[in-house]
């Protein structure tokens, strides 16, 4: 009989112990950082990819503007800056600009987002298309000013973004193709 | 007869059969390359049928319809706008000896400068013609010239200014025909074929047109669809549903100041809805080395494959290659999927073109097994 129940008390309390661990992880994913609405989405590089990332908070049903030229005045009301990192010479003709006036243009919008308290997110879509070069200064820039990532795997195969997000303890998350960036990006919001 | 005259007639005659060697190759080049369309082309046409100034000249290229005799949208396609870039070339001929229309008319110029096609650019060794073998046999294609052939249009600028813009652009660009659009009736030779292909897609109500191009693998606009805002919505669902068939194009916005392409002047100048699109082609590059047909079908480049593996260049390049098959696959998905989209957009106009090979098809049996 006494036999039995230490059995019993064993299974209890490995029963208790995987319960405890499974609430644990829960609470561990209900930390996972929110973010706010509204949202306005800007590009760094002026890539179309920034109109993609819209595409998908659009499909998320996101309270969000898509602004590739922002300036730091439109960061008024704003809750959550998405920035769309990645360099295209065509888009920045489109957009009438140099690269120097881009850079200055998003150094400026990174800076009064900070000192707005407003968080910044990026969001990396353009996998090899939209690395090295002339996009890892927009790259850089707005990775290490970010409170979070979600880079689609192709262009995080030489760890570029993951070894910014492990130096300034950043979270990220790696998705497999842009599609699947939808998902994470809606999560993020409250 | 002295020794003087036979040494000086000796040296006429062999100045001569080079001479007449290097005619017979030069003339050659302006045999045309054959067509073979599918059993539902509906007529064929020339260039110079939009624009009288074109009639007999190199450039009164080629035109061929389908048209399903049903209501719907009208596509346009170009290749062969840059004669050396054969993806696009083949593409269109790929679809023009495939296509099944079922809805809509189709417009196909597989050599939109023919001019180009009659010479090939100086100083870069390229080989003049490529080989593809299909089941009718071995067919022979050229390789020509990014611009018009100097015969036709001579001599150039130091500076050729863009009209009606006033862009200005080196020389050499005055004989390319994607620096010329809208054209004009009373400009250059180039100018008249850009404003034929406008009176074109004016008169023949063109809804939706594809030009279809390559570009060197250091380039940064590559394995790209470049479009005009009127289509932004549409080439961006067509990269999204590339992406699920494992397929990325980048997605560009076709500047406002770059005056005189297709994917600007085409969509400024008239109601078309616009697309370029460009793939990797290792002949065309400065680092590609040995110049042959091999590099034209295989796009295998020893020094491209270094420079990859350095990591010192950004350049769109596969370690196994970029083999014409895998090229005009590309050119063929991204027509697909982007007519796919416009069909979805425009669901009371459609245009559907059946019998067209895959990505995967293209990859698996090659470019001939889909050329009659």
């Amino acid at each position: 009989m006494m036999r039995m129940s230490k059995v019993t008390l064993l299974t209890v309390f490995v029963l208790m112990l995987f319960i405890s661990l499974l609430s644990a992880q829960k609470a561990s994913a209900d930390k996972t950082q929110k973010f706010e609405q509204p949202v306005l989405i800007s590009s760094a590089g002026q890539s179309a990819d920034v109109k993609l990332v819209g595409m998908l908070a659009k499909k998320r049903k996101l309270n969000a503007t898509v602004t590739p030229m922002a300036k730091a005045a439109d960061l008024k009301g704003v809750k959550t800056l998405v920035i769309v990192p990645g360099f295209s010479s065509k888009g920045l003709g489109a957009a009438g600009v140099s690269q120097k006036d881009e850079l200055n243009r998003v150094k400026s919008l990174v800076s009064e987002a900070q000192k707005l308290n407003i968080p910044i997110v990026l969001v990396h879509i353009g996998g090899n298309a939209r690395r090295k070069g002339n996009s890892d200064t927009f790259n850089k820039l707005v990775g290490e000013a970010s409170k979070q990532m979600i880079v689609v795997a192709q262009g995080d195969e030489d760890k570029f973004f993951t070894n910014i997000a492990d130096a300034k303890k950043i979270p990220i998350v790696i998705v497999p193709k842009i599609v699947k960036a939808a998902k994470p990006l809606g999560n993020l919001f409250k | 007869m002295n020794k003087k005259n036979i040494v000086t007639y000796s040296i006429l005659c062999v100045a001569l059969f080079i001479g007449g060697m290097a005619a017979h190759d030069f003339l050659q080049m302006h045999e045309e390359d054959v067509f073979k369309p599918s059993a539902t082309l509906t007529k064929t046409g020339r260039l110079g049928d939009y624009w009288q100034g074109l009639k007999g000249t190199s450039n009164d290229s080629k035109i061929f319809y389908f048209d399903s005799g049903k209501p719907g949208a009208t596509v346009l396609l170009l290749g062969g706008t840059h004669p050396n870039e054969p993806a696009g070339f083949i593409t269109a001929t790929v679809i023009l000896e495939n296509v099944r229309i079922t809805k809509g008319k189709a417009i196909i110029l597989p050599q939109a400068c023919e001019s180009g096609f009659t010479c090939t650019d100086p100083f870069e060794g390229n080989p003049r013609y490529f080989h593809i073998k299909t089941k009718s046999g071995n067919r022979k294609f050229r390789f020509g010239s990014r611009v018009a052939n100097p015969l036709d249009q001579w001599p150039d600028p130091l500076v050729y200014t863009h009209y009606p813009s006033g862009s200005k652009y080196s020389g050499f660009e005055s004989r390319n025909l994607n620096r010329s659009y809208p054209g004009r009736p009373d400009g250059s030779f180039i100018e008249q074929t850009a404003y034929a292909i406008m009176q074109l897609i004016k008169t023949g109500k063109v809804d939706v047109a594809f030009d279809l191009h390559e570009a060197a693998p250091e380039i940064p606009i590559i394995n790209a669809i470049v479009y005009h805002e009127k289509g932004e919505m549409i080439a961006l669902n067509a990269v999204l549903s590339l992406e699920m068939e494992e397929l990325r194009y980048k997605p560009e916005l076709s500047p406002k100041n770059f005056r005189g392409l297709s994917h600007r002047e085409w969509g400024d100048n008239t109601d078309v809805i616009p697309f370029l699109m460009e793939t990797s082609n290792p002949i065309q590059g400065r680092l590609r080395g040995k110049t042959d047909e091999e590099l034209i079908l295989k796009g295998i480049s020893p020094r491209y494959k270094e420079a990859l593996e350095s990591g010192a260049l950004n350049i769109e390049y596969l370690p196994s290659g970029e083999p014409l098959k895998r090229r005009v696959g590309r050119h063929l998905a991204g027509f697909k999927a982007i007519l796919e989209a416009y069909n979805e957009e425009y669901p009371e106009k459609q245009a559907l073109l059946e019998n067209l090979p895959d990505y995967s098809d293209l990859m698996e049996k090659g470019v001939g097994a889909f050329l009659n």
